[in-house]
């Protein structure tokens, strides 16, 4: 560790490390702009001069860019003196002459790194009085504004959006004093990842658009920490909201990245940034919903579907308690369906209120067995789940039947920076440092090997070694065969035409001599074959190594893998569920569907079944979907950004978030409501008594770490409501908030006291612990001097490190449990000339039940489609383009058809999820027909 | 395991970026043949970027967006990446251009000569400024660095061909001969040929 000194004063630096992130460790503020913590330095901007002196004896010394000097044992080095100021006041002053006044105005202003800069190099006066150099801007897509004139060509945006994301289409145009970050011509950004591009930015030439809608100030919004519910991966997430001050509801105005080492670092899919505006959707449920008795003429309901109108909640919830009192004189049947996309508190709480035997999942048995599937691979012991810095350091990854880029984007992002292990490799052999990104990424060395297997051609296509396209039976055949192959038993791989033999061969020579294998799979194809073969492979090669391979097994939803723990295998599915309501009919039935669209999860049969054997339907949810249509009565429940609960990710990993705001009207979590129920019931059972008890959301918690022993983590993560820093909560609002008191004037003039939270250490309040240095419970980045995102390198161990403070995310204990011996079965696909099989596709927009409910992303969504391979469209006739109907599950969809040479034959992509195809993704794969039609527009309803 | 694997089903895909719907705006054959004779002077087909548009300019005189388009799906690069390439170089014009492009130098000797009148007279001659064509489409007039051909300043380029030691006289007689030149060939009136 060489030790230097910066003005005066000696400090240890990391080996091999630059002087800029010795600095920042340091905590000396040194201005910079094109250094990046994820993305190392290129010495672009020239911002962060320092002086170096050669020796004691130098009294001169020679300016350099901190971020390119290596720091060398006995060095000594100058950030205050006065030559290095100049200079670095010199650079911002040229920045300055084209960048606009228009802080006022600029949606950055407040969080802005360039303002940061300039305050700290000291230039508070303009002395140019030129004309500034102006730009067009462009059109690019519903999430992005572009305001190329704010510029300061630090090339941070092509950096991250073309080197780390891998886009093809934001480019440095022009030259001199028109460099140009921008489109080829206007249009939407292409790349996944694009909304990082509004934090990344130094200044304000890229901002959020969806955030426009509803723009205040950083200071303004008030936040806390949360955690992304559109995937599984489980990204950190600090949401902003505020109310309007026009007496109208708190809105949801944005999302930004929340720095978690280990799962998103400083980046976030886009789905999970723009997705948040589903809160604030005009299909939100925001009060208690009854179906009406009457008949509403030229209603456009369909036969069994209702009509609501709202009402008090108190009735409704009496009415509620009702049922449960009946349920305790054994009158009546209490079945409750929990939800892969609520919290373990709100399944838990329904799991207790309804008993263990009449709590069901909500998904399907083969969605369930896949879960359980998943679930019973990672309590293998020799089986790994990685971090993404993990993932990031894998020198050989095998994908196999999982579109990560749609299901798992964030992770794509790590596969995407694993492509680059051996060119790091090879820059340590040359003694260049990692950080010098611009030498390291001209090595020319072949990337490391990643291979994919799947059914359609992923974006990662351009990073891997080589993508195979098959069918889920094909890419499990090829995957057992790998297995075999690396235990050294060939039988299987001879059975393959040469090229996949070679290809099977590669595979497993690759991931044999692999250091750090990876393995990624998941639930997307659902396919349990697939799944057994990746769990296969990796125990295989931890055999071998005598060490734990990694393996990402990505799940559906957000909490998918936390529901599974509840339920024995083999129990808990709807088909079973609705066998058990037709065996005991006579009883009158409630039904309780908390946060579940049952129509996406199984097929139409199944869920017509379980509706006509219930006498009464109770759902608990944030948007209107086909389940509401049957329910007699609906709660509005809190989303997650209003509510605090535990989500388990992929990886098994245990995190709470927190309410960002209170919900509108009514809203609230949906645990509460069945609490409320209890309340309301005069003769409670010990059970009963219970649940009325629970008052925080952290009683849940604890009662879960009581019941299960995968949840003892529970308790230890995060404190509960009583935790007080220097007798203070923490505060969701910064010490700048604006108009506390105007906010609220619409309704009442007097300053009422902040809203209480029950359930957090935290107050919806300016008064608390305001220091995110002091407690990672704080979500408001920031450091004095450091307005903007950056400040997070105030807040970490050492740059790059773990966040200070306990860790918010703990690995759920479960019990390690050998893999089960499993062979794959020999099984001959049958073909019939018109039978296609329809297999899922997934897509970032669209994919998601929650994020298609937020205006940008649903602009951006496609129309429903069916995808078939050439050879396939030559026989059915049909052209890309034509309109087609799709039969599938008895179930028939205008879709427009689509070809693709990606495509196996035999197969019909099917959008999973996709609005308007909602109900098909349950029931993928299965045998469909596909014929042409012309007299219909797609995305009309047959 | 089941013997009936097809594996002509399971496509091999060895990084082929060409995606399958990008349009296809042609090139010609002979700039084909002449893009094709630089890949060997480089590493790889995206490295040839600059000499393809350089190619294809001289055969339509400018690169417009369809010819940008034609030369990334040729060379398999983003059309975006290309277009940085494009932007980046001053002699590459993505935007119509006269049969005449005037290379008036500016550097610090031609200055000293006098190229300040000489511009001025360019322009009030042809009516032109810079970055403009004529309206007969004949030129183009651009300003540029350096010629680097600093001994015989002023200095200025036209298609290739330099004219040194310039006055307002010899500059009124290159372009006089310029306009008699098309003039006879029957082309000055055709506007900005884009062929």
């Amino acid at each position: 560790m060489p030790t230097i000194t910066i003005d005066g004063k000696n400090y240890q630096a990391e080996e091999q490390e630059n002087l800029l992130s010795v600095c920042l460790t340091a905590g000396i503020n040194l201005p910079y702009f094109c250094w990046h913590p994820a993305m190392g330095s290129v010495g672009a901007c020239r911002q962060c001069a320092v002086i170096e002196y050669k020796n004691t004896d130098d009294k001169h010394g020679r300016l350099v860019m901190s971020c390119m000097t290596q720091v060398r044992e006995g060095g000594i080095y100058s950030v205050d003196a006065t030559r290095a100021r100049q200079f670095r006041g010199g650079i911002i002053e040229n920045l300055m002459t084209n960048h606009p006044h228009d802080c006022p105005v600029c949606e950055e202003g407040g969080e802005c790194h360039l303002q940061d800069m300039t305050e700290m190099s000291g230039h508070t006066m303009r002395r140019f009085r030129g004309r500034k150099r102006t730009h067009r801007n462009q059109y690019l897509g519903p999430f992005i504004n572009h305001e190329m004139n704010r510029c300061i060509a630090c090339y941070r945006c092509t950096r991250f959006y073309r080197d780390y994301a891998g886009g093809t289409d934001l480019q440095p145009l022009a030259r001199n004093n028109q460099v140009y970050f921008g489109r080829h011509e206007d249009g939407l950004l292409e790349n996944g990842f694009s909304g990082n591009l509004v934090e990344v930015c130094p200044t304000g030439v890229f901002t959020d658009k969806t955030f426009s809608k509803h723009f205040v100030r950083k200071w303004d919004l008030q936040s806390a920490p949360s955690v992304c519910e559109h995937c599984a991966v489980g990204c950190n997430t600090a949401p902003g909201a505020r109310a309007p001050g026009n007496g109208k509801d708190p809105i949801l105005r944005r999302v930004v990245n929340l720095y978690n080492r280990d799962i998103n670092g400083y980046f976030l899919c886009d789905r999970g940034r723009f997705g948040y505006d589903y809160v604030n959707s005009e299909k939100r449920i925001k009060n208690v919903l009854v179906a009406c008795e009457k008949n509403i003429i030229s209603s456009t309901a369909a036969p069994g579907e209702r009509i609501h109108g709202e009402i008090h909640p108190e009735p409704a919830v009496k009415h509620l308690a009702r049922h449960l009192a009946e349920v305790q004189q054994g009158r009546r049947r209490l079945i409750g369906i929990g939800s892969p996309r609520s919290s373990l508190e709100n399944n838990f709480a329904l799991r207790e209120l309804v008993g263990k035997n009449n709590f069901f999942s909500g998904l399907s048995a083969r969605d369930l067995q896949l879960l359980q599937l998943v679930d019973r691979t990672q309590r293998d012991a020799r089986i790994h789940c990685p971090t993404t810095p993990e993932i990031e350091s894998a020198d050989a990854i095998l994908i196999l039947g999982e579109d990560i880029d749609n299901t798992a984007p964030r992770v794509a992002l790590a596969v995407r920076q694993a492509a680059r292990n051996r060119q790091k490799r090879q820059a340590q052999q040359l003694q260049i440092p990692l950080w010098q990104d611009a030498s390291v990424r001209q090595l020319r060395v072949e990337a490391s090997p990643i291979f994919f297997i799947g059914l359609e051609k992923p974006r990662l296509a351009d990073i891997t070694s080589a993508t195979l396209l098959g069918t889920p039976e094909q890419t499990a055949l090829f995957a057992d065969s790998i297995a075999q192959l690396i235990l050294g038993d060939d039988t299987g791989a001879r059975k393959l035409a040469p090229d996949c033999r070679a290809q099977v061969e590669q595979v497993a020579n690759t991931l044999r001599q692999a250091e750090n294998p990876l393995i990624i799979s998941g639930c997307g194809s659902r396919s349990s074959d697939i799944i057994h073969c990746a769990g296969k492979i990796a125990a295989t090669l931890a055999d071998t190594s005598s060490s734990p391979c990694s393996l990402y097994l990505a799940c559906p939803e957000v909490n998918s893998l936390g529901l599974t723990q509840f339920f024995p295998a083999g129990e808990g599915d709807l088909e079973q569920l609705a066998h058990t309501l037709e065996i005991h009919s006579g009883t009158p039935c409630t039904l309780i569907v908390l946060e579940n669209d049952l129509y996406r999860r199984a097929d139409r049969h199944t869920v017509e079944r379980i509706f006509n054997s219930a006498d009464a339907v109770i759902l608990i949810d944030t948007l209107l979907n086909n389940t509401a249509r049957h329910a007699d009565l609906i709660f509005p429940a809190a989303a997650t950004a209003e509510s605090q609960g535990t989500y388990i990710n992929s990886q098994g990993t245990a995190q709470r978030f927190y309410a960002v705001c209170e919900g509108a009207s009514y809203i609230q979590e949906s645990w509460r409501w069945l609490v409320d129920a209890a309340n309301f019931c005069k003769q409670k059972s010990p059970q009963l008594a219970t649940i009325a008890a629970w008052r925080h959301s952290m009683d849940l918690s604890e009662a879960l770490a009581a019941n299960f022993h995968q949840f003892e983590v529970l308790e230890k993560i995060g404190p509960d409501e009583n935790y007080r820093l220097n007798g203070l909560k923490i505060a969701r609002q910064s010490h700048r908030y604006s108009g506390r008191t105007a906010l609220g004037a619409k309704a009442q003039v007097a300053e009422l006291p902040p809203h209480p939270d029950p359930d957090a250490p935290m107050t919806f309040s300016m008064e608390g612990i305001q220091s995110p240095a002091m407690t990672p419970l704080s979500a408001h980045i920031w450091s004095p001097g450091w307005n903007s995102n950056q400040s997070i390198i105030k807040f970490q161990q050492e740059i790059n490190g773990h966040r200070l403070g306990v860790r918010g995310s703990v690995p759920i204990r479960r019990q390690p449990q050998p893999l089960p011996e499993w062979q794959l079965a020999a099984s001959v696909p049958a073909k019939t000339s018109k039978t296609l099989t329809a297999v899922p596709l997934y897509r970032l927009f669209g994919s998601g039940e929650l994020s298609v409910g937020a205006a940008a992303i649903a602009s951006v969504t496609d129309i429903p489609f069916a995808q078939i391979s050439r050879e396939d469209a030559q026989r059915l006739d049909v052209t890309a383009g034509d309109i087609g109907q799709l039969q599938l599950g008895g179930e028939s969809h205008t879709v427009e058809i689509r070809i693709s040479d990606a495509q196996p034959p035999g197969t019909v992509g099917v959008p999973s999820g996709l609005p308007g195809l909602e109900t098909l993704a349950a029931l993928l794969p299965a045998p469909a027909q596909l014929e042409r039609r012309s007299d219909r527009e797609p995305g009309e309803t047959p | 395991m089941s013997s009936t694997f097809e594996a002509e089903v399971i496509a091999v895909m060895e990084q082929n970026k060409a995606g399958e719907d990008i349009h296809k705006a042609s090139l010609s054959d002979a700039e084909k043949a002449e893009i094709e004779r630089e890949f060997a002077h480089y590493e790889d087909k995206a490295s040839v970027g600059l000499e393809a548009l350089r190619i294809v300019q001289k055969h339509r005189g400018w690169v417009s967006d369809e010819s940008l388009r034609a030369v990334s799906a040729y060379l398999d690069i983003p059309v975006a990446q290309l277009e940085s390439v494009a932007t980046y170089f001053q002699l590459i014009f993505r935007q119509p251009v006269g049969r005449e492009v005037i290379l008036l130098c500016k550097s610090a000797s031609c200055w000293i000569m006098g190229c300040a009148h000489l511009q001025k007279k360019i322009q009030e001659k042809l009516r032109i400024k810079p970055g403009e064509i004529t309206a007969d489409g004949l030129f183009t007039l651009l300003e540029t660095p350096c010629l680097g051909d600093c001994d015989n300043a002023p200095v200025m380029m036209i298609n290739g061909e330099m004219h040194r030691h310039l006055t307002e006289a010899t500059v009124d007689e290159i372009l006089d001969n310029k306009i008699k030149t098309h003039r006879a060939k029957g082309s000055c009136h055709a506007g900005p040929d884009t062929d």
